[in-house]
């Protein structure tokens, strides 16, 4: 190991201390572009962090029907939310020693326990509107799950494995692999599927307080205090993991570190953290050019994203890559 | 690990996907008028593939095949019949039979076979890729779809000129290099069509007062 070289361990603690500190501090940025976009002032970009340290400090109430469950449900999550950058390349082009404990499918499961524990914890509240949020969300969830398959497929085909580091080295080696329909139309249909799991416009209001609305905002309506507080960074969390697979696996893995030095892991940091802002603030002028579909619309929008990965993994068998 | 296409034949693959992708919006879109915007837009990327070609191929002769590919499909045809549609009143369509997603499954079921058919062909063409064929096949079989399962006579006249599209692509893979005159005589051929349909809608129109093709299984008398 060369001097200044940081150790592998260090920067996969490093990868999920960037996504954990990151994370709130990604979300205020965009929500107060997208406030700047709507003409409004919006909150402070740090807000997220002051909403959190908030929430530590209150109590928690919970119902008497409810059982362990409920408050078990935001601690597993977030736990699962702490694994998945683990296993992605959040700040290296190289697999670092843990990185290869699951593949691109490892990744989605966990991320789908966290998204059940979620679910079965907001059911265990015993409140409607919380049980109304969590059977849409496996719902509209279970409709997701094909396309995000196919996406694994696609990857598959096109790297022979389904490592998120070899797509992402696949992208950087040249530029006929950037444009190869099979990339492209796989990465489309990934960015549809971030666009409806981080509940953004046109599936979900993710600002609106309108419960009849809500798909994944709903889950969380009974939770409070520390709990609450946990849910809303793992959504945070979720957000800029998704972000991160969908910048340093398909449409941009360039700015990683791939010496481990330790400049350049800092500069990793920063430009993911830029990346993901960037990629944020496409998302909320999405969220201003677009009108919430309704909801059995929805399963149109998911048929597109469907129909985009199912396209790119026909045109790779027709040999057209 | 599968090697990726040149540059210019994976861009020529996106384009042409894009001509399958217009047809599977012309299957959700409920608004008459809107169906004929995307047809438009399909003849735009129709002739964006030909002036791809025209520039990286050399083939002179398609630059003039994009021009009047542009006259006739983006403008003329769609003018035409919009103003028909305005003349006739009527907004909305939809399929009678089947929902959306529905639809959308079915074709791409359909457009699967046209891929692995026109994908067992092992087509070479020194002009486009060969996938570019085989999603000019399942677009064909996509539009079919489109005919079948809308029942109104401008889903369907819609569905016949994205049938020419779709052709008109798989003929750009087999057959680049066409004398212009017979390709300026396929051309005309959509202009006729484009009239047999207008005076279809009129008189349909006329007797039914409505664009809907259910009407006509009645009984008269």
């Amino acid at each position: 190991m060369g001097p200044g070289v940081v150790a592998p361990q260090g920067i996969q603690a490093l990868q999920d201390a960037t996504i954990l500190l990151g994370a709130p501090l990604v979300s205020g940025v965009v929500s107060h572009v997208e406030a700047r976009l709507q003409g409004r002032r919006g909150p402070r970009m740090l807000q997220p962090y002051y909403d959190l340290a908030k929430l530590f400090r209150k109590e928690t109430v919970v119902t008497e029907e409810s059982s362990w469950v409920f408050l078990a449900g935001p601690v597993v999550a977030f736990g699962c939310y702490l694994i998945v950058p683990l296993l992605i390349p959040v700040l290296t082009t190289y697999g670092l020693p843990l990185g290869y404990m699951g593949d691109i499918l490892g990744g989605g499961f966990i991320l789908a326990l966290a998204g059940f524990s979620v679910a079965l914890s907001g059911t265990e509240s015993g409140a409607p509107y919380a049980q109304l949020g969590s059977s849409r969300a496996m719902t509209f969830g279970a409709l997701i799950e094909p396309t995000i398959l196919f996406v694994v497929f696609a990857v598959a085909l096109l790297t022979s494995t389904d490592l998120p580091y070899a797509m992402a080295a696949t992208v950087r080696s040249s530029t006929s692999e950037i444009v190869r329909p099979g990339h492209v139309f796989a990465a489309i249909a990934f960015f549809l599927v971030v666009l409806a799991d981080t509940g953004r416009i046109p599936v979900e209001t993710h600002t609106g307080t309108l419960e009849l609305g809500m798909i994944d905002e709903g889950r969380t309506l009974e939770h409070s205090g520390p709990a609450l507080a946990l849910l809303k960074w793992g959504s945070a969390m979720k957000q800029l993991i998704l972000y991160t697979i969908l910048i340093n696996v398909f449409v941009a893995p360039w700015g990683l570190s791939g010496t481990g030095s330790g400049g350049s892991v800092v500069l990793a940091i920063l430009a993911l953290l830029g990346k993901a802002i960037l990629l944020g603030c496409i998302f909320a002028l999405v969220d201003n050019l677009f009108s919430k579909l309704r909801l059995f619309k929805i399963t149109e929008f998911l048929a597109a994203a469907f129909l985009l990965a199912v396209l790119a993994v026909f045109i790779f068998y027709a040999r057209g890559g | 690990m599968a090697l990726a296409p040149s540059t210019y034949a994976g861009v020529a693959d996106i384009v042409a996907t894009l001509v399958l992708l217009t047809e599977f919006a012309m299957l959700r879109a409920a608004l008459l008028r809107s169906q004929v915007r995307i047809y438009a837009f399909q003849s735009l990327v129709v002739t964006a593939l030909t002036l791809e070609i025209a520039a990286v191929r050399h083939i002179g002769a398609l630059y003039a095949l994009a021009a009047l590919t542009f006259v006739l499909k983006v403008v003329i045809v769609p003018a035409l019949v919009s103003r028909l549609l305005h003349d006739a009143d009527v907004d909305l369509a939809g399929s009678p039979v089947l929902g959306v997603a529905s639809m959308a499954l079915i074709a791409i079921a359909v457009s699967a076979f046209g891929f692995f058919a026109a994908g067992s062909l092992h087509v070479h063409s020194p002009t486009l890729p060969a996938t570019a064929l085989a999603i000019a096949v399942a677009a064909v079989l996509v539009a079919f779809v489109l005919i079948v399962l809308r029942a109104d006579v401008v889903s369907q006249a819609m569905g016949f000129f994205s049938v020419e599209n779709s052709v008109y692509v798989a003929t750009l893979v087999l057959a680049a290099g066409l004398p212009l005159i017979l390709e300026v005589a396929f051309l005309f051929d959509l202009l006729v069509a484009v009239v047999v349909i207008g005076v279809i809608m009129r008189v349909h129109h006329g007797r039914t007062r409505t664009l809907s093709t259910e009407e006509l299984d009645r009984l008269k008398g």
